[in-house]
């Protein structure tokens, strides 16, 4: 019944509700400022890209070994670093920045917007996204065309893992990110998960030579399940259902507790 | 059509009721104040007028919209400046201002906005290196970025020092002058006195006077207070046989009197009679600040009893 009590004069023609594309844009812009000015932003893309440059040029990670199934310690490390930039972002520079934004009342300031302040989410989601397959891309370029690694046969499949990958480690990251007031309790979480995936995608040690109980508990880690579809172990549809499984726990989970202040 | 139309609100949280009965609504082109004690439900009524709670009982319509349901519609005419809204430190004003007015159908300009209010040689400025007062004129900035018809600000000068805080009045009053209704939470009597066309002045969640500063002031008798030292020496007494004098403090050699809207008239003929000259004449009509004092701890002893 509130349409019948619009003062005409005063309501526009058609409602335009919520977020309009330029102002999407205007917000995407912000969290790109913001992050070009955070000195530690830029340390999520040129971490990998010197941990990859270190590898190619040690001359022995190019030869192919038994105990990595036939695969040099480079090919073995590719996937692994490219996982670097969708972790780090997912897991500590989204939960980070919605708990400054929170310990700020920045949020409140959005809710009286005109923009609801689930678009500045969006927006942000967005910018990480951009980030984290711009260094995907990157790192894999770089360690195949200029390093020589050797690029998985299933493309497709590796592409939609890494991508499912990513979802799913932004809903986990989404649940520090739903209630954290402060950046130490958004690290509390965020790292220790981190972590856990940096570990299991064989990060410290190959996941060839984990024992084999630890590579079955890898399969259901989000980016140990990645690492698993690129490298073709197991079945593909078990690691994309582990991804389906953690988006849509840490969705439901972050939509949950979520709040704006 | 009232702008802003309040009826029986009622808001609790858990099993404290933040707002028990709340009432008013605000005319076109006025400014109106919401003053009362700390926690008697100002900032609560406003976040539920700015659609940032859903009242509990009761109904608000902000130019007809309901602003829970209606919230981003609401958003496009209706500027808030929020007790507390950090920004991130690292944007400059100007940076701001630009993402804001990008959210809205007809942005003001905002190099006109800046001037206004004291912010262009402050464009290209860190949020985080503003002073208090110039976080403050840019959170009134963003208010009216929108060029809305309606501005809400919720504790606009507190933090500011007397020079700021004056002239932020002045701001606005401009703002009102163009045709902008304001809705204005305060605690200071001063700012009320001084702003305000009418008043709600709300304790413990309900609203117990709504009028202008002056008829406020007048409910609690209209009366004077008076305080001198007589060149000789004058009796309690003798004071109060004057019907218009209503109490009698001594201090040292001051005596302070109050009573009715009469009072220095009776009390300077009677002395006059006496041959005693009141030195150091210092007289007060009752203010808002009594008002306030006197209608808010009136509540608070029907309360109890």
């Amino acid at each position: 019944m509130t349409a019948m009590t619009v003062d005409t004069a005063a309501a526009p023609a058609r409602l335009r509700r919520g977020l309009t594309v330029k102002g999407f844009f205007a917000l995407a812009a912000m969290h790109l400022k913001l992050m070009r000015r955070e000195p530690g932003a830029f340390v999520t893309i040129l971490l990998p890209v010197v941990l990859l440059t270190i590898f190619g040029s040690i001359a022995s990670a190019k030869t192919p070994q038994a105990d990595l199934g036939g695969r040099s310690v480079l090919d073995v490390y590719v996937p692994t670093i490219a996982a670097m930039t969708p972790l780090m972002v997912a897991c500590t520079v989204l939960p980070g920045a919605m708990a400054s934004f929170r310990e700020r009342n920045t949020l409140r300031r959005f809710q009286v917007s005109p923009v609801p302040p689930g678009g500045m989410l969006a927006a942000l989601v967005s910018v990480l996204a951009a980030f984290a397959a711009l260094s995907v891309v990157l790192i894999v370029l770089l360690g195949t065309l200029v390093f020589g690694a050797k690029l998985p046969p299933n493309l497709g499949a590796v592409i939609s893992a890494f991508a499912l990958g990513f979802v799913a480690v932004i809903a986990v990251g989404m649940v520090p990110a739903a209630v954290a007031t402060t950046n130490t309790m958004a690290n509390g979480i965020g790292i220790p998960f981190m972590i856990l995936n940096f570990f299991f995608a064989g990060l410290y040690i190959p996941i060839a030579q984990m024992p084999h109980v630890m590579q079955t508990i890898g399969e259901y880690v989000p980016f140990g399940a990645v690492m698993d579809a690129w490298s073709g172990t197991g079945a593909l549809w078990q690691h994309l259902a582990v991804l389906a499984g953690y988006t849509v726990l840490g969705g439901l989970a972050s939509a949950k507790l979520f709040r704006w202040e | 059509m009232p702008v802003i139309e309040v009826t029986n609100l009622h808001k609790e949280y858990g099993r404290v009721t933040a707002v028990d009965d709340v009432s008013f609504s605000v005319e076109p082109g006025e400014i109106f104040g919401i003053l009362g004690p700390n926690g008697a439900g100002k900032t609560t009524t406003v976040e539920c007028i700015s659609g940032l709670r859903a009242a509990d009982g009761g109904s608000v319509r902000v130019l007809g919209l309901d602003p829970v349901a209606d919230r981003d519609e609401l958003h496009q005419t209706v500027g808030v400046q929020l007790q507390e809204a950090g920004l991130p430190d690292k944007l400059q004003v100007r940076e701001v201002m630009r993402l804001f007015a990008s959210f809205y159908r007809d942005p003001a300009d905002i190099d006109v906005l800046l001037r206004r209010l004291g912010l262009a040689g402050k464009a290209q400025a860190r949020y985080k290196k503003l002073s208090g007062g110039q976080k403050q004129r840019l959170a009134i900035a963003l208010a009216l970025v929108g060029n809305p018809r309606v501005v809400i600000l919720d504790e606009l000068t507190t933090g500011l020092d007397p020079h700021a805080r004056r002239e932020t009045w002045g701001l606005v009053e401009q703002v009102r002058d163009q045709g902008v209704t304001v809705l204005l939470v305060t605690h200071f009597m001063e700012e009320a006195e001084r702003l305000c066309d009418r008043l709600a002045l709300i304790d413990r969640g309900r609203v117990v006077a709504v009028d202008t500063p002056a008829g406020l002031a007048e409910r609690t008798g209209g009366g004077q207070r008076m305080r001198f030292r007589p060149s000789a020496p004058v009796s309690d007494a003798e004071l109060l046989a004057l019907p218009e004098v209503e109490t009698v403090t001594r201090h040292g050699a001051q005596i302070e009197l109050a009573g009715t809207s009469q009072l220095v008239q009776a009390v300077t003929s009677l002395l006059a009679r006496s041959q005693i000259i009141a030195e150091g004449l210092r007289v007060e009509q009752t203010s808002l600040d009594d008002a306030f004092v006197s209608l808010t701890s009136h509540m608070e002893t029907a309360k109890e009893n």
